[in-house]
């Protein structure tokens, strides 16, 4: 069994998707899809997965097909998860609906063998808990994760995943790719995934690098790290030729006389790719505030915070506080009520039991909210925004709510714009746009009005790399001048290494809370952040 | 108020976008009413006659010239009385006349002579028309020596021009369920894509947000209203209007709001779109029949009279049948126009508590 | 066709509409029109509220004005004396009818002189309007001719009016209105239900399921009208027990007949939401088009207002287009006449909602795409 995609080409309506994408996959390989937000892997994806017409030609098991109804005869050995939080579930299902469901419409016995499957799955997604529970009152990772069960459910011989890892937490990261690595060596199944996380990438069997609607380079992750080689170094390196410095790494396009070379990983390749075409990070100039700051030190203090849904606990007795220019981020599985937390914190969902101080005021009744409201800036897991509104429309609305004149509005979304890396797109609708891009722009229109305290809810997941990083420069910068605190989620562990201090979360209580050179005291072996995060959570 | 104005101008710029529901919308307003004005008529009109006559005479043919147009098509004779019955049955003849073989005589010597009349009335409204034509034609005709005369004068719609009606009220109709969906629509869609959340957390007043989204319906609605009136009501029917016709854009636009209540309370239940469908179909449905639309208040059961008062239809109706037809003076016109606030002013009461109680 | 896939559909489908208590609304909304709509619409106009100006103050004026108080068509408010209160009454729109007797109308109809009775009628409804004026046209009519009987103390030459109305002898508001109302609902209420479910996965994205699996066109169809399908079957039953047991409507024909016809109706109905549901892009566009398709329509073209022998020009085109007015003969003939199948008109429309159905049917699975766009 093999597939071969020749020369494909797809367009959306007049829009290029991709253009002559061209590779090969034999039985059993799991092929990665990486590149910049909108660089095309979807639209290949789609073709691929039968869903949208394309040109060229793809062939898949000695089939050939171009159109969907060319590819209707392969559908019931075809899984696609599209991308997109919970997109094929259905809210007032039960997970364990879906999972009948979902055998039911592959056409599936359910014999024991297919119990014991369906249970590991749901082992591995952390679900077996929530059997009961309606999809749409599941969090935002465990909706996801749910959808990629239910695509693995009928063991297709194409799996064809789009960004399925995004807001997954660590662990079930890793069970998840137990999986597919038991699952393409038993039935030979060919797997094509695209991932924003990198570490992802390289257990691949081979990588495809997408840019600007077409793949610029396919090979191994070895081969293709060798490309970028030489092309890493500390970040305090000096360097005058075209480069890019991130937080962790300087990237250049030619070796340095520098000693200080670091061992590339496949982000590198973004970066480096990037400077080819000419491209470096905007630097971020953060105007002088007009605002007159908060006095005093602590901006939230939350003691005991409790939630419960019915008999379940959702939060128990949480103490968190943020003090000014801190960035803090809350670490923990899907699900284990983070998002609750900050809900709870915005007032969206009504405190249960506790305290909570909110610069300086104890709030009490939502009016005591009221005026607090513009010192809040908040970007939520589903990113909320008008689908009928351009980006900048969307932008320009949100500012006006918050009373800013609009020529400080255009002004900052012009820089916003520029410093996340969506310019491109300010003309465009949201649902036309990657969900990396998307994610841009809640986060700007969490920014426009300057806001004190900033609660980000995975304002990262999905986003590509090169974002990533200059989304951290903004947020360092902003913490450093403006002293704005941020309370942060986020299932990347390399970036729970810029936060000043981590709180784990399980299961709705609070379990560790300390800085990070605290974490690494406390555990001198682990080398990096996420080998912390799963000693705590194995 | 910069906020608000925003809002509206968000709304309304959303509405243009979706071309498929600005077709669906200027459709409503304009070809509805059209078809509902220009084609129905509530009189009877081209009734189906069928006749048997056995009495062989005069008198009978003399009776049926007085079935004329356009009430009644031409009757049309029948050989037996089972034929008859027959197309009667297959509903080709609504009215069959039997005239039996001593029909004339029976007249002619002063006695009482009995017409056989046949009525199909599965549709009651009409056969109860038919009825009353059939004998006023048959009493003037009994004596003619004797006469009384009518003087009819037909107040504020003076050639019972049927059109007109039928417009205003398919436009009244259109602007309730307009009004009503639209706007629990454009809030239950921020429920169900989580921009609501947002919003909450947006320095802004709830209410002013509320009345500011509902104001972006109405003006969509007075538009409609003010294109349909234009065009079909005065442009196609050439209706007069005897009262103000400021008056009844203040009229419609109260009301328009009040439509806006319905839908914000429908938004309040509602958690997704499917349910607002329904919702507002159960209350619409109820609210369009208890306005006196169809039938007069006045001939309803009494409890349904009682009702009544909560539509604000009614009072819509009533005043706009005041301002086109019987001219009432504008100040006359306040039981409508308190009427249609009152019943408002509740709904957006209970709006604000449920949608704003978030904030 | 996959049976096990559809099925999986159907009962996902299912829990669905019962979890979000649609399913209350599948029920109570089309027992809620029956009834509010079966009590409330009244074809007779009786009771126009009247005022009666008598100039004369005869004996045989008061024998009129009784008549007027006897009639049920009228319910008589005052006796005035002016004018000018009057015609304000009805400006008010506090009374439907003024009639005046004239000063001289017992001597005048004495001496068999001719006689003019002034009314004035609110003809703002103008069908209220003219069948009030005939009312009282007949009543004085009426009137006259037996005070002239009396006068003359002989028969006039007249004719009686033996009238045998058929399917509907006594004439009762519910029996002409509940079988069209049967109609109405049974084409409403589906068709609103069918509307959003197709557009609905179209927006939240669950549509990705259908695209990627091997689920025909066809098949996905019939997954989403099955229970859709299944569900308002059980109204068919309902409604014809308000109908029967209720209202009292006599049932004169054969229940399969209308059993099939309702289903192949319930088919159409659901058809129409379908089609809605596929063309449209978002879910507002959807219900309000199906709003605007089915309530007006069902109301004005289903009969019970006017038949549709008396429409002309456009409406009269509209009312053949919709199914409505096939269906609603078919209704009207089981329950008031019974001759069910044995006219070819019933056999007839029958056939053409059979073909109705299945056209509607297959233009759906003809112009749903599936393939993103």
């Amino acid at each position: 069994m093999r597939l071969e995609v020749r020369d494909v080409s797809v367009f959306h309506k007049n829009r290029l998707g991709i253009a002559h994408a061209n590779f090969e996959a034999n039985e059993g390989e799991i092929i990665g899809f990486i590149g910049a937000d909108g660089a095309g892997k979807s639209s290949l994806i789609h073709a691929i997965a039968g869903v949208i017409a394309c040109q060229g030609e793809i062939v898949f098991d000695h089939h050939t097909y171009r159109s969907c109804k060319e590819a209707e005869p392969l559908k019931a050995r075809i899984g696609l998860m599209p991308q997109g939080i919970g997109l094929v579930l259905y809210d007032l299902l039960t997970v364990d609906e879906h999972l009948r469901f979902f055998a039911d419409i592959h056409d599936l016995r359910r014999d024991d063998a297919f119990e014991a499957y369906k249970m590991r799955l749901l082992q591995m997604a952390g679900l077996e808990k929530f059997k009961d529970r309606q999809a749409g009152k599941l969090s935002g990772g465990m909706m996801q994760k749910l959808s990629l069960i239910c695509t693995l459910l009928h063991r297709p011989k194409l799996l064809v995943l789009d960004e399925p890892t995004t807001g997954v937490d660590p662990l079930s990261r890793i069970e998840l790719w137990e999986i597919l690595e038991e699952i393409r060596r038993s039935e030979g199944t060919i797997c094509l995934i695209s991932t924003a996380y990198m570490q992802e990438a390289a257990k691949m069997d081979k990588i495809l690098l997408f840019d600007e609607q077409k793949i610029i380079a396919q090979g191994t992750s070895a081969e293709l790290l060798k490309t970028v080689e030489s092309l890493c170094y500390d970040p305090d390196t000096p360097c005058v030729e075209p480069c890019i410095r991130t937080l962790q790494t300087l990237y250049t396009l030619s070796p340095l006389e520098a000693t200080s070379t670091q061992t590339p990983t496949l982000e590198a390749l973004f970066f480096v790719n990037a400077l080819r075409n000419g491209k470096t990070m905007p630097p971020i100039v953060l105007s002088d505030k007009k605002k007159s700051d908060f006095e005093g030190d602590v901006l939230m203090d939350a003691k005991g915070l409790t939630k419960r849904f019915g008999t379940f606990v959702a939060n128990d007795n949480v103490d968190i506080c943020l003090k000014k220019g801190e960035i803090l981020g809350l670490l923990g599985a899907n699900g284990a009520g983070k998002t609750t937390f900050i809900k709870m914190l915005l007032g969206l969902y009504p405190i249960d039991r506790g305290e909570l101080r909110l610069l300086g005021k104890t709030i009490e009744t939502p009016q005591d909210r009221q005026a607090l409201k513009a010192s809040i800036g908040y970007v939520s897991q589903h990113f909320a925004l008008y689908n009928d509104m351009s980006v900048q429309e969307n932008l320009l609305y949100f500012a006006s709510m918050r009373g800013l004149s609009s020529e400080t509005a255009n002004e900052r979304i012009k820089r916003y714009a520029q410093e996340l890396g969506f310019e491109n797109y300010l003309n465009a609708l949201p649902p036309e746009l990657p969900l990396g891009i998307n994610q841009r722009f809640s986060l700007a229109s969490a920014l426009l009005h300057e806001p004190v305290i900033l609660f980000l809810d995975e304002p990262t997941s999905g986003v590509d790399a090169i974002a990533r990083a200059q989304f951290w420069e903004l947020l360092k910068c902003l913490k450093e001048k403006w002293k704005i605190a941020i309370l942060i989620t986020t299932h990347y562990m390399s970036e729970a290494e810029f936060c000043d201090r981590v709180v784990l979360m399980r299961q709705g209580t609070k379990i560790a809370d300390d800085t990070i050179e605290g974490f690494y005291a406390k555990h001198p072996k682990a080398r990096n952040f996420e080998e912390i995060f799963l000693e705590y959570f194995r | 108020m910069r906020v608000f104005w925003t809002v509206v101008a968000r709304e309304l710029v959303r509405f243009i976008r979706s071309w498929q529901l600005v077709l669906v919308v200027l459709y409503a307003f304009t070809m509805e009413v059209y078809i509902a004005g220009s084609g129905i008529e509530l009189k009877p009109r081209n009734v189906a006659i069928g006749y048997v006559d056995e009495s062989g005479g005069g008198l009978s043919q003399k009776l049926l010239h007085y079935f004329h147009e356009p009430e009644f098509l031409p009757p049309v004779a029948f050989n037996s009385q089972t034929a008859l019955s027959q197309a009667v049955f297959d509903k080709e003849i609504v009215l069959g006349l039997i005239f039996d073989e001593d029909f004339e005589q029976d007249f002619r010597k002063n006695k009482h002579a009995t017409l056989n009349v046949l009525l199909d009335a599965t549709a009651a409204s009409q056969a109860y028309t038919t009825l009353s034509y059939l004998s006023n034609i048959v009493l003037n005709f009994s004596d003619t020596a004797f006469s009384v005369e009518l003087v009819t004068h037909k107040l504020f719609n003076e050639n019972a021009n049927n059109a007109t009606f039928m417009a205003l009220t398919e436009l009244l109709s259109i602007t309730t369920m307009l009004s009503v969906i639209l706007t629990a629509v454009v809030f239950v869609k921020e429920k169900e894509d989580g921009t609501w959340d947002i919003m909450l957390l947006m320095p802004v007043n709830a209410k002013s947000i509320i009345l500011a989204k509902s104001f972006s319906q109405v003006i969509i609605v007075m538009i409609g209203i003010v294109i349909s009136v234009g065009f079909v009501v005065f442009g196609a029917f050439d209706t007069p209007i005897h009262g103000s016709f400021f008056a009844f854009l203040v009229l419609a636009f109260l009301y328009a709001f009040t439509g806006a209540g319905i839908g914000l309370f429908v938004a309040a239940i509602a958690k997704d779109v499917m349910q607002v469908a329904q919702l507002s179909v159960v209350i619409m449905l109820p609210l369009i029949f208890l306005s006196g639309a169809w039938t007069p208040i006045y001939a309803m059961h009494p409890w349904l009279q009682t009702l009544s008062l909560l539509s604000p239809l009614r009072y819509f109706i009533e005043g706009t049948e005041s301002i086109f037809f019987r001219g009432t003076p504008v100040l006359e016109l306040y039981p409508y126009f308190l009427g249609v606030f009152g019943v408002g002013s509740i709904l957006y009461l209970i709006g604000f508590r449920k949608i704003g109680h978030l904030f | 066709m996959k049976l096990s896939i559809v099925k999986a559909y159907v009962l996902k489908e299912l829990s669905e509409i019962v979890r979000s208590r649609l399913i209350v609304m599948v029920y109570l909304m089309p027992t809620m029109v029956l009834v509010l709509f079966g009590y409330g619409i009244r074809m007779e106009v009786t009771g126009a509220r009247t005022l009666i100006i008598d100039y004369d103050q005869s004996h045989y004026s008061r024998l009129l004005i009784e008549k007027f108080t006897h009639s049920k068509y009228f319910t008589v408010q005052k006796e005035l004396r002016l004018e000018s209160e009057a015609l304000d009454a009805i400006h008010r729109a506090q009374s439907d009818v003024v009639v005046i007797i004239p000063e001289s109308f017992e001597k005048r109809l004495l001496h068999g002189q001719k006689i003019q009775i002034g009314v004035f009628v609110d003809a703002a409804f103008p069908m209220r309007g003219s069948t009030i004026e005939s009312y009282v046209k007949g009543v004085v009519l009426n009137a006259a001719s037996a005070i002239q009987e009396r006068r003359l103390d002989r028969d006039a030459h007249t004719i009686a009016i033996n009238q045998r109305t058929l399917f509907n002898q006594a004439m009762r508001d519910e029996d002409a209105i509940v079988p069209g109302l049967i109609g109405l609902v049974l084409l409403i209420a589906p068709a609103i239900l069918a509307a959003l479910l197709i557009v609905k996965e179209k927006e939240k994205g669950t549509i990705f399921n259908f695209y990627a699996s091997a689920l025909s066109k066809a098949e996905f169809i019939a997954a989403k009208l099955i229970p859709v399908f299944f569900l308002h079957s059980i109204n068919i039953f309902i409604l014809f027990l308000w109908a029967t047991y209720w209202f009292d409507v006599p049932f004169r024909g054969s229940f399969w007949l209308y059993w099939v016809a309702s289903e192949l109706y319930l088919v159409i109905s659901l058809s129409i939401g379908m089609l809605i549901s596929i063309v449209t892009r978002t879910q507002i566009v959807a219900v309000v088009l199906t709003v605007i398709v089915t309530i007006i329509p069902g109301f004005l073209y289903s009969g019970i207002l006017m038949p549709i022998s008396s429409m002309v020009g456009f409406s009269r085109y509209e009312a053949h287009i919709f199914p409505v007015m096939y269906y609603n003969h078919i209704l009207y003939d089981v329950f008031l006449v019974g001759e069910g199948l044995a006219s070819e008109k019933t056999q007839f429309y029958l056939f053409i909602l059979a073909f109705y159905g299945l056209f509607l049917m297959g233009l759906g699975s003809l112009i749903l795409k599936k393939e993103l766009r």
